[in-house]
């Protein structure tokens, strides 16, 4: 009877402690923020970024949460839309801050609305983790309190000038949304890998984020008989290019930095029309080319949302998890410093998707700058396929990038 | 020779959808003496619709734009009755901040039904003749031709008709076309409805060339006063010249002077037009 009763009494504590531990874990709840676009002609990478905090986030509760000592936090994410606009960006930060308490903000698809922001975090008690921006000057300001997962433009812009002079073009179109500076200085970077190998840039058109009739540029770039054009920009603007160029019977080949999904450039062009383009970027998503983690993502992603992720979209997803070992190495969610701090020190986690190259064993260099390999892909029989890597190294940019004010 | 002919041709596409638009906007105007800002987004709707037609319900292209234009001749109707009527005899200010609450509310109900992704209307239309050097893409060479054909049936329609000559007396003097017993009740609605279905019309070739998003209708909707302006208030021949330099103008801009500053070129035209002929190029002076 004592057997039994002492039987009885052990298990009802260990259910008592499982239960209350559940009970315990549930009332522990860390809001993350997420700035983004969430509608407008940037959410085509900012919904999708939004969208991967919140899968991660999920998926970070159902593995049990984030441990901080003995306590264990549950993410809850309040997104709010920028429309990658800097104004917008700045009174969504200061709302998460202000109002919602928020310390650890993610997302940032875009670098006008991110500048804007990291103008003015340093000053603040929070920790900002940006995402797609690819303007370089986001991470030379020395900002302790901040990283970024997608290496600057020009890092990339410098890998598919050799790539296309590799390819012996000598005569390049450039048309894209060249007034936005991360385009600009990966065609200027583009142009510096060009000309080494003797070739150049012979024209540089522009268009805007709503521009959707690109024939006047193109029929100009047609008369300047180039070898091969180049198109920087918003996904669906390059859409309309690489549809029209080939309207307009310009049969020459096209290489882009765009990082657009099959689905969002088969909204405006044919898989005919977009036959061979090239998209000369960091070696992000593609259903081909990823990893174990990258083509779970990619599953969970499409089974979550109806909807296959955009090739950027892990950057943010990406975020989560480095957030989530910066806080437990930290051991702390109140401390934004001793996080960001952490954040500095993280090895690459293991759940991310992008292909991340460490340096000096970090995710994140000492400007919290983190690096991918870069890669050629083109577009064949509906697919983005991976063909092949470019020069990616992000010691030697990492230092170069220290050197910049 | 080529780059100019292939600019010429580029700028003669988009200037038919500009023509259509402002023949919406300056019947309405010539007759009603109303600014209707709501035309752009009522037009992205009509696009909006077709596209949804097309693509979420199957129906073949052609009969989408027939539903669409039905939709809308309904739609015009709807407006003049439950929007402008009430304010047709107060000031004209009324009739100003019907226009502009009109417009935000047809924004935001194409936001609630369609989203905010952008849309694009799927065509088989993607041959591409050459002639003499000069590519002219099957989508843009029906657009023109469409484009022309509606230009030829409005005028038809307002010469030759009887419909069309009253709305051309209410035009001209409302209270001499009310002794010569013309309804000016029933024509309000007749021009809102044909204005409507055009700027339906325009929006179907918007959305087919290029796309839909919130936003482009009011991009339109401007260009549409643009061309009004430069082509005379209340002409329609005006409306028709006055698109048509407009789209050509902007396609030489972007492709011999700057593509960054195509729109700032156009309308430095059209001041220039305006200094030279303040009632536009076909108004009266």
């Amino acid at each position: 009877m004592n057997t039994m009763l002492t039987k009885w009494t052990a298990g009802a504590a260990a259910a008592l402690v499982l239960t209350g531990g559940a009970v315990f874990a549930a009332d522990k709840t860390l809001d993350i923020g997420v700035s983004d676009a969430l509608t407008g002609g940037a959410a085509v990478y900012g919904l999708p970024q939004a969208n991967a905090v919140k899968m991660a986030a999920a998926e970070i509760n159902a593995a049990g949460g984030i441990a901080v000592g003995g306590d264990t936090y549950m993410l809850n994410v309040i997104a709010y839309d920028d429309k990658a606009n800097p104004t917008e960006a700045s009174n969504a930060v200061r709302k998460l801050i202000d109002r919602d308490g928020v310390k650890f903000i993610l997302g940032f698809c875009c670098s006008g609305a991110t500048g804007a922001v990291a103008s003015f975090i340093e000053n603040e008690d929070a920790v900002m983790l940006v995402g797609n921006a690819a303007e370089r000057s986001i991470t030379t300001r020395e900002i302790p309190n901040l990283v970024r997962t997608r290496p600057p433009a020009d890092y990339t812009g410098a890998a598919a000038g050799t790539f296309v002079a590799d390819k012996g073009h000598k005569r390049v179109a450039v048309l894209g949304a060249l007034d936005v500076g991360f385009y600009a200085s990966y065609v200027d970077a583009f142009e510096v890998e060009l000309n080494k190998a003797g070739g150049e840039i012979i024209s540089r058109e522009a268009f805007s984020l709503k521009d959707r009739d690109m024939s006047p540029q193109l029929t100009k770039i047609r008369e300047q008989q180039p070898d091969a054009i180049l198109v920087v920009g918003y996904v669906e603007p390059a859409a309309f290019v690489y549809r029209q160029a080939v309207e307009l019977g310009i049969d020459v080949p096209r290489y882009g930095f765009t990082s657009g999904s099959e689905e969002q450039f088969l909204r405006v062009a044919s898989s005919e029309q977009m036959e061979g383009v090239w998209d000369l970027r960091p070696t992000e998503l593609t259903l081909l080319s990823a990893s174990d983690n990258g083509i779970a993502y990619h599953k969970n992603y499409s089974d979550t949302y109806g909807i296959a992720p955009s090739p950027s979209s892990p950057y943010a997803y990406d975020q989560t998890y480095a957030l989530k070992d910066a806080i437990e190495a930290a051991g702390t969610v109140d401390d934004t410093q001793a996080v960001a701090a952490a954040l500095r020190e993280l090895a690459v986690p293991d759940e991310v998707v992008m292909q991340y190259l460490p340096v000096d064993g970090t995710m994140f260099d000492v400007n919290g700058q983190a690096y991918t390999s870069n890669g050629a892909f083109q577009w064949q029989s509906g697919n983005w396929v991976f063909v092949q890597d470019l020069p990616s190294d992000a010691a030697a940019y990492s230092a170069f990038l220290s050197t910049i004010d | 020779m080529i780059e100019i002919l292939q600019q010429i041709v580029n700028g003669v596409a988009i200037g038919g959808v500009y023509v259509l638009i402002a023949l919406g906007l300056t019947t309405v105007f010539g007759i009603l003496g109303i600014a209707h800002f709501a035309h752009g987004s009522v037009s992205m709707f009509g696009g909006y619709l077709t596209f949804f037609l097309v693509s979420g319900m199957g129906f073949p292209l052609l009969l989408a734009i027939l539903v669409a234009l039905l939709t809308g001749l309904v739609i015009g109707m709807a407006i003049e009755f439950l929007a402008y009527r009430p304010v047709r005899n107060a000031n004209h200010i009324n009739a100003f901040i019907v226009a502009l609450g009109l417009t935000m509310m047809v924004e935001g109900l194409n936001l609630e039904f369609f989203g905010h992704e952008q849309v694009v209307i799927p065509t088989d239309l993607g041959r591409v003749f050459n002639i003499g050097g000069v590519t002219l893409p099957e989508l843009r060479l029906y657009v023109i031709l469409a484009a022309a054909l509606l230009i030829l049936a409005m005028t038809i329609f307002v010469e030759k008709t009887k419909t069309g000559q009253a709305i051309r007396a209410v035009a001209e003097n409302r209270d001499a076309a009310i002794l010569m017993g013309v309804n000016v009740n029933t024509i309000p609605l007749v021009v809102f409805a044909i204005s409507t279905a055009l700027g339906v019309c325009a929006g179907v070739m918007v959305g087919s060339l290029f796309a839909i998003a919130p936003g482009i209708g009011e991009g339109l909707v401007v260009k549409g006063f643009a061309v009004l302006i430069l082509g005379g208030l209340g002409s329609i021949p005006g409306a028709v010249v006055g698109g048509l330099v407009l789209g050509i103008t902007e396609a030489l801009a972007a492709g011999f002077i700057s593509s960054a500053y195509k729109d700032v070129i156009a309308f430095v035209v059209m001041i220039t037009v305006l200094l030279v002929r303040p009632q536009g190029l076909m108004g009266k002076a």
